[in-house]
């Protein structure tokens, strides 16, 4: 296949994020500026068909307020996406030098509007309306970006359940997640407008996990003060209107006095000037990162190694590699590897890069459609690690207000700080790692249980509670758990630990409590033998999990093969569905 | 507002539907009318106000009942198919939106449980629409909107014996459903397997849609694709091995091995499983996948791996290959992908692989039992 990269000459880098890197780039062909995002997917798990979601609904839009889709193609492991080329930067960046006036305001609401507008009537919903996804050409002209986790909808009156966005932004009926559709997006505009205004989100020095359960709970937010304009405050009370069914479309809202009165996009190149002013005061130096083309994007020839399996009677003769050429895929970690040989075996391994760093920018997605576990067991795909639990990961870290997102992105280069200087409210930095990072195993274990047990529990069932008192007390103990976990995650494993031996111990409230069916037998994953020494650790890591044993059959011919006892449970099940096979086939089996 | 959709509305869909066909028969006769696109593009957005309304007015049941009607009275859907690539770019997403509700719509009266009748109507009278669908994957322009409307489609049994099942070349009729027969093999250049180019050789974003319709077709109706799988063993398996497991494309590559595990580890495959790990040269496959240079490539590999391992019943190819690799696997194994430290099950499995492996025989040891002893494992996995 044409070697698409070829067409394209990438120069510095623009960004960096959840999802990726962004470069700009020439277009070789006709000379056309242009960003590029690589994502790599060697460091995701399991989303290349949620990023092939994003293509798609991306690459069936066409209009002037959504930036522009040009082409996707694959480089080794690296997906490369190329967007039209947005200089003026976004939302975000230009509130840095300080926040706009309402005159900037209005025409930034009256271009997304326009771009909500678009969306809408295809059916699809952005969900991550915010300051930093929207782009200003140099001219001004405003750009929706980043559909990182929009939904395309099949009918036009249908709903979602998903729990998708940016926590301060999101819509009390996304976080309630009784159904919403495109008067999602509405909401977060209005946030979105405020975020321009006063330079940050409403609730932005709170934890981000508290302010899921502060904006369903709490009266909208509203705009006052003797310097806004009346017509401001009543656009964004026409916004953050609780019940959607009240709240205005983005065709009503076009229709306005605050927008229908708004200047020409032009106006805006002044923020843009204002910006550079800004950098250039600072004195800052553009710290420029061109792009590189990294080494583990090239493949190396394959079968060199002299410890690769044996197939064949005749032994290929052993090969030695040349060095220089092996040792590049290899991370420092390989460097106290003690000999060569040593080296050599690992070397087909490739070499692990640590473990990916936890980004809480990037943006939370799960599908709470069901929520009864053993429902959602099913779905669930054989890795525990591709069905990332969003909450506890990404938010309990600390205030950045993340997006959320199932999943992460890694982006390759770890995002260090270029810009020790800068300061303000950033959306997509990564977030404050708490001080008291112990990192014994209960600690592991206990940020794990939290994120993955304990504050999901909190949402679930708050979200099926309607009374407000008990909201209120229900909140309060989500919020002191998501305190316990930042300050003393060892603590909160033992509470965790010892309430559940407790409970296992008391004989009427084991029988009594649901008990849970991790295993279905069509969940393709291996039974572990009696005696395999680890089953031990994992029922104690699994502890209030108990892993039912399949119930074997008296006899068995698997196990008279010799050798193969220790295999009992395995071939137990192998038997069972093998001699099911057989009474499908002959009934009288 | 109102008088607008009054006005479009007064137009009977069967007339929507007669102009719709005129232009679409003008625009395949001569590649440029830029006028006929046009109007193209009115027509078929009127198709989708009444299909799907507007967001201040609901659909009318009798209004769609119409035009579904027409549609087929005129045998407009076939013209459809094939003319996509042809079609401005929100025509084509408007196509989309029409095609998918006609597949879907069934009159009040109909009983829930029955197939929708344009799903009937295709595979009896017209599967030639379905075959014309997956050939949209031959055209950038079509290829996502064709692969929308037709994972709709696959969701009926019955659209997916059709794809699998045609061999028609193009210009000859395709299979009615009436004429399909299971046990028959396949010669393998009917239309599901040109999925097999269409997803290796296609720019990206037409190789995943196609994979994503490829991975619906084998996974969604259990019954139809184990007999399919069953009858066709050889063949499938070579492809998949050949063309997907092998790809250039890194996607493509990863996506298959994975989609291997998931038919592999299906209940309703248990027959295919147990011949896929008899075959020494599949276990090969597999050990390459895990020396690939790529961590995901090793990690998808794996789950298929150790499917060869924990088998109880190896055949003696497989038990041959993992005697003579024992001590390189046991080298091996403890060190791959040890940073998934987080990942409980992919340890627990990776260590129950290293005790089967220490415990496998010096020489490799017959344990075909006489009820599996058929003349050969292949023909037991086809009945």
């Amino acid at each position: 296949m044409d070697d698409m990269s070829s067409h394209y000459q990438v120069m510095e880098e623009l960004g960096s994020g959840s999802f990726g890197v962004v470069y700009k780039a020439i277009d070789k062909t006709d000379g056309e500026i242009v960003a590029i995002k690589h994502i790599d997917l060697e460091s995701s798990e399991d989303d290349i068909q949620e990023i092939q979601q994003e293509i798609s609904v991306l690459a069936t839009c066409a209009s002037p307020y959504v930036t522009q889709y040009k082409a996707s193609f694959l480089k080794g492991h690296k997906l490369w996406i190329v967007m039209e080329y947005l200089g003026g930067g976004s939302c975000l960046d230009l509130l840095k030098p300080g926040c706009f006036n309402e005159a900037h305001v209005a025409i930034v609401c009256r271009e997304l509007l326009l771009g909500l507008d678009y969306l809408h009537s295809e059916g699809k919903i952005h969900r991550d309306v915010k300051a930093a996804n929207v782009l200003l050409s140099q001219t001004g002209k405003v750009k929706l970006a980043d559909f990182g986790v929009a939904a395309q909808l099949v009918n036009i009156k249908s709903q979602r359940n998903t729990f998708v966005g940016t926590p301060f932004w999101m819509a009390p009926e996304v976080i309630q997640q009784a159904g919403y559709d495109f008067k999602a997006d509405i909401w977060s505009l209005g946030i979105t407008a405020i975020e321009m205004i006063n330079g940050e989100p409403p609730h932005a020095s709170t934890h981000p996990m508290k302010v899921l359960f502060l904006i369903p709970k709490n009266p909208a937010p509203r705009l006052e003060g003797n310097e806004y304009s009346n017509t401001f405050k009543d656009f964004i009370a026409q916004c953050l209107t609780k019940d959607p069914d009240l709240r205005p479309s983005a065709k009503e809202l076009l229709r306005h006095k605050f927008v229908r009165n708004a200047g020409k996009p032009e106006a805006l190149q002044e923020l843009i000037h204002r910006k550079q002013d800004w950098d250039g005061g600072r004195g800052e130096t553009k710290d420029v990162k061109y792009y590189a083309e990294s080494l583990n994007t090239m493949t190396r020839p394959e079968d060199l190694d002299d410890d690769d399996w044996v197939f064949d009677t005749v032994k290929p003769p052993p090969m030695f590699k040349p060095k220089g050429t092996d040792w590049m895929t290899f991370d420092e970690e390989e460097e106290n590897a003690p000999d060569p040989t040593q080296m050599l075996e690992d070397m087909h391994i490739s070499a692990p890069p640590p473990p990916p760093k936890h980004q809480a920018n990037s943006t939370v997605r799960r599908v709470p459609t069901d929520r009864s576990p053993s429902v959602r067991r099913a779905n669930t795909k054989r890795r525990s690690s591709g069905v990332k639990q969003p909450l506890g990961l990404d938010l309990s870290y600390g205030n950045s207000p993340s997006t959320v997102r199932q999943f992460r992105r890694v982006s390759d280069k770890v995002p260090t700080d270029l810009n020790p200087a800068k300061h303000g409210f950033d959306e997509n930095q990564s977030p404050k790692t708490v001080a008291t990072d112990t990192s014994s195993k209960e600690a592991q274990i206990g940020r794990r249980a939290y994120s993955k047990a304990v504050g999901m529990s909190c949402q679930e069932v708050l979200s099926t509670t309607g009374d407000g008192d008990k909201r209120e007390a229900i909140s309060r103990l989500a919020e002191a758990w998501s305190d316990l976990e930042m300050v003393d995650p060892e603590g909160l494993y033992h509470i965790v630990r010892i309430m559940n031996e407790k409970l296992q111990a008391d004989s009427r409230l084991s029988t009594l409590l649901p008990s849970t069916q991790p295993d279905s037998p069509s969940r393709p994953r291996l039974v572990l033998a009696q005696n395999n020494p680890h089953l031990k650790s994992h029922r104690r890591r699994q502890s209030y999990v108990p892993e039912p044993q399949p119930q074997s059959p008296p006899s068995v011919p698997a196990q008279a093969a010799p050798g193969m006892e220790h295999t009992k449970q395995l071939s137990d099940v192998l038997y069972q569905r093998w001699s099911e096979g057989l009474r499908n086939r002959w009934g009288g089996f | 507002m109102a008088f607008f959709f009054n006005r479009g509305r007064s137009r009977q869909p069967a007339d929507i539907v007669r102009t719709t066909k005129e232009l679409l028969s003008r625009i395949h006769d001569s590649q440029n009318a830029p006028k006929a696109e046009e109007d193209l593009a009115k027509q078929l957005s009127q198709m989708k106000v009444i299909v799907q309304g507007t967001p201040e007015v609901p659909p009318s049941v009798d209004q769609v009942h119409a035009l579904v009607q027409a549609t087929i009275q005129e045998d407009l859907l076939f013209d459809l198919s094939r003319s996509i690539h042809l079609l401005p770019f929100e025509a084509r997403k408007d196509t989309q939106t029409v095609f998918s509700h006609i597949l879907r719509f069934r009159p009040t009266s109909y009983a829930a449980e029955k197939d929708p009748p344009v799903i009937s109507y295709l595979v009896h009278h017209r599967p030639e629409i379905i075959v014309e669908l997956c050939r949209g994957y031959m055209q950038s322009q079509s290829a996502m909107p064709c692969g929308v409307i037709l994972r709709e489609a696959l969701k009926f049994d019955v659209i997916t014996a059709i794809v699998l099942y045609d061999q028609s070349n193009e210009g000859e009729s395709a299979i009615r459903l009436s004429d399909v027969k299971p046990n028959q093999r396949q010669r393998g250049d009917g239309v599901f397997w040109r999925f097999f180019d269409w997803i290796d050789k296609s720019c990206f974003e037409v190789s995943a849609d196609a994979y994503t319709t490829f991975r619906d077709i084998l996974t969604r109706h259990k019954s139809l694709m184990t007999s399919y799988l069953a009858t066709n063993f050889e063949l499938f398996f070579a492809r998949f091995n050949n063309i997907l497991i092998h790809s250039d494309s890194y996607v493509t590559k990863r996506q298959s091995i994975k989609l291997l595990g998931e038919i592999l580890l299906d209940r309703a495959n248990y027959n295919v499983m147990m011949a896929y790990v008899e075959s020494g040269d599949n276990l090969k496959l597999c050990m390459k996948l895990l020396r690939d240079d790529r961590k995901m490539v090793q990690y998808e590999g794996f789950h298929v791996f150790k499917v060869f391992v924990a088998n109880p019943n190896k055949s003696v190819a497989v038990q041959r290959i993992l005697i003579n690799n024992r001590d390189r696997l046991l080298r091996f194994l403890p060190k791959f992908l040890d940073d998934r430290t987080d990942d409980d099950q992919f340890m627990d499995e990776k260590s129950f692989l290293v005790r089967q492996i220490e415990l496998l025989p010096k020489e490799p040891v017959d344990r075909t039992r006489p009820t599996r002893d058929s003349p050969s494992a292949h023909t037991a996995a086809v009945a």
